[in-house]
């Protein structure tokens, strides 16, 4: 995923703002792509794995 | 739960499903360039997408395309469709959307609404839809429905559908399969503005604003 795209994600939960913590980017392209990271919800602490540039948004308990 | 069951029966067809998904729908094709037409700079939503065939015809026609599905390995096969980056992949519950309110301006939903077990969920799923669409902006949803010749029934039913794999392994998924008056009844029924309902080959469509236009 590329940075651009925190600016219209939430978290699925509450709706709140996600802050975005990098492991891992591919720079390169033009635009820097997230390969590994973790999204969190600023309000609930929920947190979403981004694995090889996909960021899994399910709900905890849809997961497995 | 039903929707785990529907993203596992996904990840593991997805390879062969996405095989047999080459083309477009012409009905899908027509809503896209109509709804895109001077909108450079918008963002698009393919919801449920599936291997991308819808996907893959809005990257030329907005800034930025998400794929949102449940299953992450059909996700993958969407981003091998669509040529990589040129799409922004999110593993999604349809009913949960990780989208802020107002930041889509198209979203098709083809296909997919019909996996929700029930209208509860559905409904939230619409709603979810309704809630992320710009002022002005514009979704196409559609269901696979009882007007087509597979089905005898003529009012909705839930039933399951075979996936038979390359080694004769059968898989089943979830169907709602919907009747066209029960259709109507729904999207009316979700936050979503109604502008249009038809049925075109055994599937409903509905395009759907919001009451912000």
């Amino acid at each position: 995923m590329k940075e651009t795209l925190m600016d219209i994600l939430c978290c699925p939960l509450d709706k709140e703002t996600l802050e975005l913590e990098v492991t891992q980017t591919d720079q390169s392209q033009t635009e820097t792509e997230i390969i590994d990271g973790e999204l969190v919800c600023a309000e609930c602490g929920t947190k979403y794995p981004i694995e090889d540039g996909i960021p899994n948004l399910l709900p905890p308990d849809m997961r497995e | 739960m039903r929707r785990r069951e529907v993203r596992r029966t996904y990840d593991r067809i997805a390879e062969h499903f996405a095989q047999t998904r080459a083309h477009a729908w012409p009905d899908v094709e027509r809503f896209i360039e109509t709804e895109t037409e001077g909108s450079a700079d918008s963002t698009a939503l393919d919801l449920g997408c599936g291997n991308g065939r819808h996907a893959e015809l809005l990257v030329p026609h907005v800034d930025t395309v998400v794929c949102a599905d449940l299953s992450r390995s059909i996700l993958e096969t969407a981003r091998d469709r669509t040529g990589g980056r040129t799409v922004e992949l999110l593993q999604t519950d349809a009913a949960d959307l990780p989208l802020r309110s107002e930041s889509v301006d198209v979203a098709v939903y083809i296909a997919a609404l019909h996996h929700l077990p029930t209208r509860a969920t559905r409904l939230r799923s619409l709603d979810e839809l309704a809630r992320v669409l710009a002022p002005s902006g514009r979704a196409l949803v559609s269901v696979w429905s009882t007007v087509h010749p597979t089905f005898e029934a003529t009012t909705g039913f839930d039933t399951t559908v075979d996936w038979t794999l390359p080694d004769g392994e059968t898989v089943d998924r979830f169907y709602h399969i919907y009747d066209p008056e029960e259709f109507e009844r729904d999207v009316r029924d979700s936050a979503g503005d109604v502008q249009d309902v038809f049925t075109s080959n055994g599937n409903c469509y509905a395009v759907l604003g919001t009451d912000r236009d």
